[in-house]
């Protein structure tokens, strides 16, 4: 276990991986049934990039990593031009890149995945993974709550699907149960007109985790009275992935101006709940979001107002 | 703790080995097999040190478990140079002045050579997004980013 | 032909001549073995250290029962095994702790097991139990009689002559210049300007790629031999075999390629557990590896500095005094960095001219990591706010910072602040250039509207930091093909440097390049004497080892050669791989020659035999100190002197600073080898861009917060600037090879300050300590109400 000296925690990971059985199942169903069997000892694993970090670390202690890559058509790409877009859980970071129907209908997706650590980390990283990891800082989570995703389940009862808006329970922690094995994300058609920007703020030029990200899409409403509605999603600012509601209600209720950009920030910056961390203080990162959500949204309205 | 038999090709090489269920395909390389050109510097997909490619593309070898490499194709810095020839991502980078410690490197001209398969003209600006995972403490990069272009206009 | 005149007068066309890395191709293969590649078979036992976790605390008792217990469990070792004192400079270090503890992170057990998870839950059985005591966390408060005693045996260590701990107190060293009169300069008013700054400097890690790894064995017989990671094969020898009472002949180190080193690998750090351990092995070597987050805070650190500057200049900016106070945050244990609290003192006026200067530096014991040598040995942190203090005096005085720093730079036959001459230098001619290319005066327009740009200059100076007598040898050998092989006790750690020393051999022997072997790795059993790699010493005194060498290799085959020629050996030389003469015109293969000798006339016997080479440098001339003034004939060998200019941008909404592009000049009196001296001005550039805007050690009660890659950044290929533009200035060392001085550790110590003075010319605004992050930028725009 971590040591530590009185309350302070001291960092010393081993130096190799804890002893564990890895177990590849057949199928869909036998991967459930074994970690619903094994709750509390088992956990499923996508591109392990988080699993393996935790387990050195003793966060994690389970006694069986259950490779749930490529089950039962978990590893596709496919776009409908009706229903939307569909990643299965074990396409990694590199693969959705790639993708030209990504890179035509969702470049969002795309944009916040290159942001994620280094190349050959997103050759193992997933989407539906960083999702699943729920860590208030993952970069792709605010492009999927933005773009409207829905995360589809595997569970001990068979299918059922989960809206991210209330995935989210706590830093690493989700509605996911034993025997829940995330097998894709589904995004609908998005928005005419729309136009949508990630920007984050890492210590590097690249390949940092977020100190904050900003995540906003805008899109042409007639149902709006401003014409408009603007999505948006915050990273590293609150325990969960937060969406300001305030934010978005002022973009879509007042007239779209610099005056109404910098109230909107300022209401983002007023929803934001962050922590003083080693990454940045919690003033840093208020401010930070106030400037960067003014930033995207000046960036996303330019684009959608012509 | 289970172990498991797998057959893997490692720079054209099949192997067979049986494999303990936490063994990282780095400790498969360097412990098993005795492929000590890739190195082990964080363990912790930090560094890149420990990068080889994997089915054609890269990774960290110590976020891989050797027991998901059952079937895999794995070219690691040992398998670059084919029958004393270097690949040009090796010969710039000696022409560049791009090694200096040189414990970096191996990771290094494998996520060169995995950009260039797979993008043959990067501007610099892809360059340093495709080494952004190559921790390097000695050169500065910009010799290593010289090599890669160097190498690239050389192929095209 | 060659003339005579040519040859001897001449530079050897090889001497500057940028020839390819001999390691080069090994190390792009994979070919080269580093440390952790070398082979022990089945019978490896590996090792797994038990640390404290409290800052400072005693030793109440430690049970190893049950980690002796478990199955696979070789040995358990802790301090009572091993009652002696280690240290470079100071004894006040035991291999494992004994009564107490002083940071997070000292060894207090060792294990060795069949297996690295054997140990590592055999480390965990081990159970300790502490008195937990009131740690020093500060270095100022350190050395106020308030503070508890981190060492209360201070009194008691071994220590060289010239460190001066203080009895009874937390200071290591106190090391004094009085220079003048500084207080009579104030009091007198003679300054136009004075300004006064206190400026913090934080704990960084050296970060090399490998982390440390040793591998030990210890025979019946009770010779030991060492494998690691090392810069410093010698001094780990002597050090540790001394520590253990055995015979430096009983004690062999042998020190493959290393992966990057940057002082972390001098001295001894974590060596010596793993000798420690394999003495309870009975013959089975034992490895050591450090995991990423151990070398974060269980090696040597590069040690924090909180430093006060007064400095007053006359109304023409011409520096008229300083007082310096320098508290050196030297953690737990300082053995090697007291040495680095000397060399700031003797060098604390900065690469100035300053006819009054008052310096108190004080080691500074604390709970805090263990100090040791990084890449340039105290001179960048030192550095760091005396280059923006010298920028602060320009404006007090308003003087352009470039033009106070032409005007008070050191030239040649200057006063140093030690009241010794300063010898040849160029660094006026450094300034010059730096300012040429970087078009200094001229602003350029941001890239985009919400961002501002600016300039920034610094200047540094740095002189090995060593012992008078640090000493190098060296022997060339010639092979039956003519080929060479050149053994020297200095390590490759990146630097290039057996490159530049088969280059120094070939030219002073007269043969090819490529026919150089460097015999390695290094083996103390086998390869000749040598300090240790740091200092940037080895270019200057290794060289001057070598070429000894090669000429002494030469001497013996010209001397054979005019003998059975009859002629006279001036009128020889050797030229590729040839022995030609300039008067006969005669000339003979070297592999003719070498190893069998020449045959006499007539059948009448042979004259000759194999050639060895032998060569030997130490300096002489070094004198100490007066401890009370700091003054003396001759403080140190000599300097390097450069400079550095920048140019950055920062983003006014969020604080981010991006280096757009770099100069840097240095005078390192001839380049053997122009682009293995670039590559050096390149490298400790982008390692000083990343102290500047991304390093700390975030040291809370003493427990390290980031010893990883995640929060501890490094620059990365997306953070190095642009274009870095490196100028060689060559104005000759009296006694360098070919006039050759060093260069690695210089060019990370003026890059903090530069890049401070570049933020500062473009918001006017200075944002406190480094690490230069986005957030102090910003913070820092938002007091002074220029934020957006």
């Amino acid at each position: 276990m971590p040591e530590t000296a009185g309350q302070t925690f001291i960092h010393t990971p081993t130096p190799g991986l804890p002893e564990f059985d890895y177990i590849k199942p057949a199928s869909l169903t036998a991967a459930s049934q074994f970690l619903a069997e094994h709750a509390g000892e088992a956990r499923p694993f996508m591109g392990g990039t988080d699993v393996f970090v935790r387990m050195r670390d003793g966060f994690w202690t389970e006694k069986y990593i259950v490779n749930v890559k490529g089950l039962d058509g978990m590893n596709d790409v496919t776009f409908d031009p009706t229903t939307g877009l569909t990643i299965g859980a074990s396409v990694n970071m590199n693969r959705l890149i790639a993708s030209l129907e990504v890179k035509e209908h969702y470049p969002l997706l795309a944009e916040a995945a290159h942001t994620v650590a280094s190349y050959q980390l997103r050759t193992r990283a997933t989407l539906v993974g960083n999702i699943c990891n729920a860590s208030p800082a993952g970069d792709t989570i605010g492009a999927c709550m933005v773009l409207d995703g829905t995360l589809h389940i595997h569970g001990v009862d068979g299918m059922r699907k989960e809206p991210l808006s209330t995935f989210f329970v706590g830093p690493g922690q989700t509605v996911l149960k034993p025997g829940d094995i995330a097998t894709a994300i589904t995004f609908p058609i998005p928005p005419a007109g729309y136009a949508a920007k990630y920007i984050k703020l890492g210590r590097n030029a690249i390949g940092d985790l977020a100190i904050v990200g900003v995540t906003a899409l805008g899109f042409p409403d007639r149902g709006a009275p401003s014409g408009y509605r603007v999505r948006l999603a915050l990273a590293s600012v609150a325990p969960i992935p937060l969406v300001p509601t305030q934010a978005e209600a002022i973009l879509a209720e007042k007239p779209i101006t610099e005056a109404t950009i910098n109230e909107a920030a300022q209401a983002a910056m007023d929803a934001s709940t962050p922590i003083d961390d080693v990454r940045g203080s919690a003033r840093y990162r208020k401010l930070m979001v106030k400037n960067l959500t003014r930033r995207a949204v000046t960036q996303v309205w330019e684009q959608i107002r012509e | 703790m289970a172990f498991h038999r797998i057959t893997l090709t490692v720079n054209g090489e099949i192997e067979l080995v049986d494999v303990p269920s936490n063994m990282t395909l780095l400790q498969l390389l360097r412990d098993k097999l005795v492929l000590t050109g890739t190195k082990n510097g964080c363990a912790a997909g930090e560094c890149g040190a420990c990068t080889v490619i994997l089915d054609g593309e890269p990774v960290n070898s110590c976020m891989v478990l050797a027991a998901e490499c059952d079937g895999a194709q794995v070219i690691t810095v040992e398998g670059l140079a084919h029958d004393g020839t270097l690949d040009p991502v090796q010969e710039t980078i000696i022409e560049q002045g791009g090694v200096q410690c040189g414990f970096c490197t191996p990771g290094i001209l494998i996520s060169a050579r995995a950009l260039l398969d797979r993008n043959v003209d990067p501007s610099d600006y892809e360059i340093r997004d495709a080494l952004v995972g190559n921790l390097c403490r000695c050169t500065g990069y910009l010799r290593i980013i010289d090599a890669v272009r160097e190498a690239a206009s050389r192929a095209s | 032909m060659v003339s005579k005149e040519m040859a001897s007068v001449k530079i050897p066309d090889l001497i500057g001549k940028s020839v390819p890395r001999l390691d080069a191709r090994d190390k792009v293969t994979g070919a080269a073995r580093f440390a952790d590649d070398l082979q022990f078979g089945p019978g490896l036992l590996y090792a797994r250290i038990k640390r404290s976790p409290f800052p400072h605390a005693i030793i109440k008792s430690i049970d190893i029962s049950k980690a002796q217990a478990l199955p696979g469990v070789k040995a358990v070792v802790t301090g009572k095994d091993f009652p002696g004192f280690i240290g470079l400079y100071l004894l006040d270090r035991h291999i494992f702790c004994r009564d107490r503890v002083r940071y997070v992170g000292d060894p207090v057990a060792g294990v060795a097991a069949v297996s690295e998870e054997i140990a590592e839950k055999a480390v965990e059985l081990i159970q300790v139990d502490y008195e937990v005591l009131e740690p020093v966390l500060d270095p100022e408060f350190g050395a106020s009689p308030d503070a508890p005693l981190v060492h209360p045996d201070l009194s008691e260590y071994e220590v060289v002559p010239f460190i001066l701990p203080r009895a009874g107190t937390n200071i290591s060293n106190h090391f004094k210049i009085r220079k003048g009169d500084a207080d009579g300069v104030w009091n007198s008013g003679q300054c136009a300007a004075v300004v006064e700054r206190k400026y913090r400097v934080p704990h960084v890690q050296h970060v090399p790629i490998e982390p440390h790894v040793a591998i030990a064995q210890v025979n019946e017989g009770g010779t030991v031999t060492l494998w690691g990671s090392s810069q410093s094969p010698f001094a780990q020898r002597n050090l540790i075999a001394k520590t253990l009472g055995i015979s430096q002949s009983d004690m062999r180190v042998i020190a493959p390629y290393v992966g990057g080193g940057f002082g972390s690998k001098a001295g001894v750090s974590m060596e010596a557990l793993a000798v420690a351990i394999a003495m309870k092995t009975k013959g089975r070597p034992v490895k050591l590896r450090l995991t990423r987050e151990e070398e974060f805070y269980t090696v040597f650190v590069r040690q924090g500095l909180v430093a006060y500057f007064k400095m007053g200049c006359d109304e023409n900016g011409r520096l008229l005094a300083m007082e310096n106070k320098f508290y050196w945050d030297g953690g737990a244990y300082t053995e090697y960095g007291v040495n680095m609290t000397r060399a700031a003192g003797y060098s604390s006026s900065g690469p100035y001219e300053v006819p009054h200067v008052k310096t108190d530096s004080y080691c500074v014991y604390t709970n805090h990591p263990v100090s040791g040598p990084m890449r340039g040995f105290g001179m960048p942190e030192m550095h760091a706010g005396l280059e923006q203090c010298i920028d602060d005096l320009a404006e007090a005085i308003g003087i352009d910072p470039a033009e106070f720093r032409k005007i008070n730079c050191l030239k040649t036959d200057s006063i140093l602040v030690t009241g010794s001459k300063m010898h040849a230098t160029g660094l006026p001619q450094c300034v010059q250039e730096v300012i040429r290319a970087i078009d200094w005066g001229r602003k350029e327009p941001p890239s985009a509207p919400h961002k501002r740009r600016g300039k920034g200059i610094a200047l540094m100076w740095k002189a090995p930091a060593m012992p008078p007598n640090a000493g190098s040898s060296a022997w060339v050998e010639l092979n039956e093909d003519a080929t060479v092989t050149l053994g020297v006790g200095g390590q490759e750690i990146g630097q290039g440097t057996f490159t530049a020393m088969a280059q120094m051999a070939a030219a002073a022997l007269g043969v090819p390049y490529d026919w150089v072997r460097v015999a390695a790795p290094v083996d103390t059993q086998y390869s000749p004497y040598e300090w240790q790699t740091v200092a940037s010493r080895l270019t200057w005194s290794m060289g001057n080892a070598v070429v000894n060498a090669a000429r002494d290799a030469r001497r013996q085959v010209i001397e054979l050669v005019a003998e059975a020629w009859d002629e006279d050996p001036e009128d020889l030389d050797i030229v590729a791989g040839e022995v030609i003469s300039y008067k006969s015109e005669e000339s003979i293969s070297l592999k003719d020659i070498v190893v069998y000798g020449l045959p006499k006339p007539n059948d009448s016997g042979w004259m000759g035999g194999p050639v060895v080479g032998r060569g030997t440098f130490m300096p002489t001339y070094v004198t100490g100190l007066d401890p009370e003034t700091g003054q003396g004939e001759r403080a140190v060998v000599h300097y390097t002197t450069g400079a550095q200019a920048v140019e950055v941008e920062v983003d006014m909404q969020t604080g981010a600073v991006e280096v757009l592009r770099a100069v840097a000049a240095f005078d390192v009196g001839k380049a053997i080898n122009p682009e293995l001296v670039k590559s050096q001005m390149e490298g400790g550039f982008v390692q000083g861009l990343s102290t500047a805007l991304f390093e700390s050690l975030q040291l809370k009660d003493g427990v390290l917060q980031n010893p990883s890659f995640v929060d501890y950044r490094i620059a990365t290929s997306s953070d190095a600037p642009a274009d870095i533009h490196a100028i060689i200035v060559e104005v000759p060392q009296d006694d360098g090879p070919w006039g050759a001085r060093g260069i690695g550790e210089h060019s990370m110590v003026p890059t903090i300050p530069a890049i401070a003075n570049a933020i500062y010319d473009a918001i006017g605004v200075r944002p406190g300590p480094p690490p230069f992050t986005a957030e102090k930028v910003y913070l820092a725009m938002l007091d002074a109400a220029i934020a957006e």
